[in-house]
């Protein structure tokens, strides 16, 4: 919802961008560090803005923030709050009810994303703005990958220590450090070689606004997912629940 | 959701009850056996070298004062933590290889109850009985027509005495073989706690086995065959109710009209004078009232009063007089 309105205030800030020919000129006296950081490329076309405010950085945070908070709460929630007691006296093993938890995460991550890609493709025109479909579908799963990858890693730190605390706040400051070398790796040299390991570049650097789907990217992400995955699983199995 | 062979279940008390409650085979082996558990944490609790059995058609109290280890133990049969050693064993399978199997076969009610406050009871009945395959919607209304819930009210603004109810039946809805109650009648008004306790004993006759803690011997031995006492993570005594009472010693005082055959009950096995009062005895008495009471047949008996120390006092002293 919140994200829906986002786009709709986004969309509709968008007309007077374009009509205004003085905003271009200021843009161009943007320092190169700030462009570079803010990942503005070009403001007065359609991708271009979108690209810049939506799929740049807001819309992937807020979905992975979302995702973060779903992801500390799939282990951890029902320990925090004492119903696991209950939840588990079903003959279902801690290794299903934490698949089953996280299959919802992933797919509820997903259709959440599909409501961002439905929400801006079919307002865009109405904004005399249009974006392609492949390129937002590129955008979105993009944004989606980047999300589940790191509820999945609030999933992993909730399932080993029972913290939804300690869960959220790793997740989310590796989230946050993943788009900062992303982000400050063509002004930071040292970065530079190292910004494959951050999986914000490896599902968002590429512009896939622009650029289109990168599948060997986004399966990278899957391994990692994966791998995260199994250590939540096996965490979890072989640890006490608290009361 | 409702499967049609099992709607018939709420009507019927036919042949799938022997089928559920477990044909001989299944019953060859104890619902729980725990052999040498210890289960210490970090600050010096829980429960160390625990060996328990428990047997089918019987109702077996778990009774210790706060911090003895109950929970620790229970929550070792349900593999929500795991003993340091020892071997845990629910109908012959391991507690925790098998705890989806084990689980199939049993009902938990958590010491801490902690519900799922947005649902109302019977979304949480339906929830579970989604995971276990049962009960129908049918079974659940009887039960809470029985323990007097209101199925429709979301669980966060129920009464203390209404969310046990809700840990209750969600524990007995589907008559599982084993019943695993943490302190089942905390909070339930009188009335309420009578029809739990027959319906433990209802379990217990059908040859199904309940496993339930508690503070107090008066409340158990209501409901139990056999009493275990644990103290400090040690089960220091395991003994049958009817043991208990007849080891019971009474206060009696007994007045009458003509003294001349008094001398008769003081010559009685397991009678004691404590004193000797203007028209009558206060006596203790060991055991069976029964010598007593035909003693007191022949006489013009005035005023007869018996007292029963609490069984509390008859438990713990006996086994403090042990201990030491
Ligand atoms: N997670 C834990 N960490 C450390 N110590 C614990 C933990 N859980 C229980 N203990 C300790 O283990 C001991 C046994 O606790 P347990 O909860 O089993 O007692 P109980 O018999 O159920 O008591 P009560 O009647 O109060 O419910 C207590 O001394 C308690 O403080
Ligand atoms: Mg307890």
């Amino acid at each position: 919802m919140g994200i829906a309105t986002y786009c709709v205030v986004m969309l509709s800030v968008f007309p007077s961008i374009h009509d205004n020919k003085s905003f271009a000129k200021i843009f161009e006296a943007y320092p190169e560090v700030f462009r570079k950081l803010f990942n503005v490329t070009d403001f007065t076309t359609g991708p271009g803005y979108l690209g810049a405010e939506i799929f740049s950085v807001i819309a992937p945070m807020l979905l992975a923030l979302f995702a973060i908070l779903w992801g500390s709460d799939l282990a951890a929630g029902e320990e925090d709050r004492g119903t696991i007691d209950l939840l588990l006296a079903n003959p279902v093993s801690r290794r299903r009810v934490v698949l089953e938890k996280w299959s919802a995460l992933v797919l509820g991550t997903l259709w959440l994303g599909a409501v961002l890609e439905g929400t801006l493709g079919l307002l865009g025109p109405l904004f005399s703005l249009s974006v392609g479909w492949a390129g937002l579908s590129a955008a979105v799963l993009g944004s989606s990958a980047f999300a589940i990858a790191f509820a999945t890693a609030a999933l992993a730190v909730g399932a080993a220590s029972g913290s939804r605390g300690l869960a959220r706040g790793v997740a989310t400051a590796l989230a946050v450090a993943s788009y900062l070398l992303s982000a400050l790796a063509p002004l930071v040299s040292a970065f530079q070689r190292v910004v494959w390991l951050s999986p914000w570049d490896q599902a968002l650097g590429h512009q896939p606004l622009t650029t289109g789907l990168r599948p060997a990217n986004l399966s990278v992400l899957g391994v990692v997912v994966v791998v995260l995955l199994a250590v939540s699983l096996w965490s979890y199995d072989r640890r006490d629940l608290a009361t | 959701m409702r499967p049609s062979t099992l709607a018939t279940r709420a009507e019927a008390p036919d042949p799938s009850r022997a089928r559920r409650a477990g044909t001989d085979a299944t019953r060859s082996e104890a619902p729980i056996a725990l052999t040498g558990v210890t289960k210490v944490y970090r600050g010096g609790g829980g429960v160390r070298d625990l060996s328990l059995e428990v047997g089918w058609g019987e109702v077996f109290g778990f009774l210790g004062p706060n911090g003895a280890g109950k929970t620790t133990t229970i929550r070792m049969l349900l593999d929500l933590i795991r003993p340091q050693s020892g071997s845990v064993r629910l109908f012959g399978l391991d507690a925790r290889t098998d705890a989806v199997a084990a689980h199939r076969r049993l009902g938990y009610l958590p010491g801490e109850l902690a519900l799922y406050e947005r649902l109302s009871a019977r979304e949480t009945f339906a929830h579970f009985a989604r995971l276990r395959g049962g009960p129908d919607e049918a079974t659940v209304e009887n039960w809470a027509r029985e323990l007097d819930l209101e199925l429709d009210r979301p669980v966060r603004v129920l009464s203390r005495g209404n969310r046990q109810k809700v840990g209750l039946i969600g524990a007995m809805m589907n008559e599982p073989d084993l019943l695993v109650l943490d302190e089942p009648t905390v909070g339930l008004d009188p009335l309420v706690q009578r029809t739990v306790h027959r319906r433990l004993r209802e379990a217990a006759t059908a040859g199904r086995t309940v496993f339930l803690s508690s503070h107090v011997l008066s409340e158990v031995a209501e409901v139990a065959d056999r009493v275990g006492l644990i103290r400090d993570g040690r089960l220091i005594a395991i003994e049958r109710v009817s043991e208990i009472r007849a080891r019971a010693v009474h206060a009696v005082e007994v007045r009458v009209g003509a003294g001349a055959g008094l001398a008769a009950l003081e010559g009685l096995g397991g009678v004691t004078v404590r004193e000797r009062i203007e028209d009558g005895l206060r006596l203790e008495v060991v055991g069976s009232l029964n010598p007593i009471l035909a003693a007191l047949a022949g006489l013009d008996v005035l005023d007869l009063s018996v007292h029963e120390p609490s069984l509390e006092e008859v438990f713990l002293s006996y086994y403090d007089g042990i201990a030491r």
